[in-house]
């Protein structure tokens, strides 16, 4: 059952048009123009209740707009939003009880309070019956490790911990969906990978459905089943991250260190895409040419000193994806 | 409804307690806004009562009804400071992000956005606005009547929720264009600069837009004319009755422009 619906959704901004020059200036004080902006350009989709979703893009593809309406923060400009059966923007309040909210780049929490107070401030807000604000609060302290800075003011705390504290603090009225926009940025290896487990135990324990924007394709890899790409406001792909790995991961990367220069290497689905010294980057395609065979081509004409196989990496791929700015149908 | 303003209330107490203490934090920053304050508007009384020591009275109002045109309208203003000042800090809220979270609570943003600060520093203008209005009454050889106490404390009231509600109203446009802080400094600040003086000595159209359009008029000028008997002016007395009903209305005029305003939100950046 699908608890998040949106049907051609759109959201347009006005920018005022910045003039060249002191006369310009003065001249859009008085006459002003503006550029119209789609940031978000007709997206549809439906999330099922207790998926896994990673919404990804890069900059200024529209994520974060659209994680802001289905939040109710922004009010679309046409099309439909559904979280689970509420308009967001139209019924803000009842929308924030069933939802969760981590912005990456900022804290929900109050700046200048103890942590815990952040925490007591929220159980009266959301009214959060009394024991079950207690069962949250052992289990996020004992998975999240916050006791080492329950007592200390917001402001103090490390990225790592106060991403910690903003998880926590997301989830204590147990929502039945958690937006998280960036979760990751900024931390490190091992607090990336501990922020990954807590989010895959509440999707699974807790039947939460996430929805997931990041720069990082690893969280991706690593948490979701299932990938919406968007790029320039528009839908680009959606559907399992299996599939796309299978469909754009055909072309792969061979490293070659040579005794000289490739001087001229034509070869049907091969191309030399860079070179540094004698070190080679040839990609081809695994369906016109083996790696094997591609290897053999090369020791037969030139003298190999060192040799290896870079596997596509999600990045490359979502990367050529941009690049090519198809949108694509895989089915 | 009723348990959703309960809930706001408290919420709302609870922040201010936290607000004070936050404030109380930097001690010698706190001693030294109430005093600041209070001395800036002591000068405004002196500069006053020098100037009106070469001129006797300015269009018929005297020092000691200066004085006390002057401390009602700081006495309301620094209420006002107390719960409404930070909303000229709003379009700082927006381009922060810090609007943002205010809208996925299950309390309304407006209720937040006054519940960020209690400010303890309007303790000073307070003070001295009591001083102020204590010595212009007993110079004055006032005797109010409990009717003219109750008069006096609407005009505290209404005098408050309309300068709340010009801080309100200048936040709000804010979501339409992000900036605001300058819109309060060459509205408000002229305005209330305004109020020290007998509203009478302006121009006439000056006299009209401050009573009918946005009603500063209604903060001391129209009460004090009640309070201190002065008949002979160009506003009847009975004006100054109306400054809580005015205050209610215009406050509620700003609020819901406010909350259209809220519609239009453009969240700043990513």
């Amino acid at each position: 059952m699908s608890i998040i619906e949106v049907k051609h959704l759109y959201k347009e901004f006005k920018i005022p048009k910045r003039q060249e020059g002191l006369a310009g200036a003065l001249r859009s004080l008085f006459h002003r123009q503006y550029l119209t902006k789609l940031a978000v350009n007709d997206i549809s989709f439906s999330i099922d209740s207790g998926e896994m979703v990673g919404y990804i893009g890069p900059n200024g593809a529209g994520k974060s707009t659209t994680i802001k309406m289905l939040t109710g923060i922004l009010v679309p400009s046409s099309g439909d939003i559904r979280v689970n059966g509420l308009i967001p923007y139209k019924e803000r309040q009842r929308n924030a009880r069933q939802i969760g909210v981590v912005f990456g780049q900022r804290s929900q929490l109050w700046w200048d309070l103890p942590t815990i107070e952040s925490f007591e401030l929220l159980k009266q807000v959301f009214q959060i019956p009394a024991d079950r604000y207690r069962q949250n609060m052992v289990r996020f302290r004992k998975i999240l490790d916050l006791d080492e800075f329950l007592h200390t003011p917001v402001r103090q705390l490390s990225l790592g911990q106060r991403m910690r504290a903003d998880i926590a603090a997301a989830l204590l009225h147990d929502p039945k969906i958690i937006f998280l926009d960036e979760p990751t940025i900024g931390l490190d290896v091992v607090a990336k990978e501990r922020m990954r487990s807590f989010i895959r135990e509440i999707n699974q324990d807790r039947g939460v459905t996430v929805i997931l924007t990041t720069h990082d394709m690893s969280d991706i890899e690593k948490l979701c089943q299932r990938m919406i790409l968007i790029d320039n406001g528009q839908v680009m792909y959606d559907g399992e991250l299996a599939k796309i790995k299978e469909t754009f991961g055909k072309t792969r990367i061979l490293i070659v260190d040579l005794e000289e220069d490739i001087v001229d290497f034509s070869l049907a689905g091969v191309e030399v895409i860079k070179q540094e010294g004698n070190r080679h980057w040839l990609k081809f395609n695994r369906d016109t040419i083996t790696a094997s065979q591609l290897i053999s081509r090369i020791s037969e004409n030139y003298n190999v000193r060192d040799i290896s196989i870079q596997d596509p990496e999600i990045e490359v791929l979502i990367r050529n994806i941009y690049e090519n700015t198809l949108p694509l149908i895989i089915d | 409804m009723f348990e959703s303003c309960l809930r706001g209330l408290k919420f709302y107490f609870y922040m201010v307690g936290v607000s004070i203490k936050t404030q109380l934090q930097y001690r010698y920053a706190f001693v030294m806004n109430i005093l600041g304050w209070a001395m800036t508007y002591a000068g405004t009384a002196i500069t006053m009562w020098v100037m009106l020591y070469s001129f006797q009275t300015i269009r018929g109002w005297m020092f000691w009804e200066l004085l006390f045109l002057f401390g009602l309208s700081v006495l309301s203003w620094s209420i006002c400071i107390i719960f409404f000042f930070h909303f000229r800090n709003m379009d700082e809220y927006i381009v922060e992000g810090t609007f943002d979270r205010f809208l996925v609570r299950p309390i309304h943003p407006f209720l937040h956005v006054v519940a960020l600060k209690f400010d303890v520093g309007a303790f000073g203008q307070l003070l001295f606005s009591i001083v102020a209005l204590i010595i212009a009454y007993v110079q004055l050889g006032l005797n109010w009547q409990f009717s003219q106490w109750l008069i006096f404390l609407g005009a505290v009231i209404g005098g408050t929720l309309i300068q709340g509600g010009m801080l309100v109203l200048i936040s709000g446009v804010a979501f339409w264009t992000t900036r605001s802080e300058r819109l309060f400094w060459t509205l408000m600040w002229p305005a209330k600069n305004l109020m020290n003086y007998p509203l009478t000595i302006f121009p006439r159209v000056i006299q009209l837009l401050v009573t009918f359009v946005l009603p500063f008029a209604f903060v001391n000028f129209l009460p004090a004319l009640l309070l201190l008997g002065k008949t002979k002016e160009s506003f009847a007395p009975y004006w100054g009755f109306f400054t809580l009903p005015v205050g209610i209305i215009f406050f509620t005029i700003c609020l819901k422009f406010w909350t259209i305003g809220l519609n239009h939100y453009k969240s700043a950046g990513s």
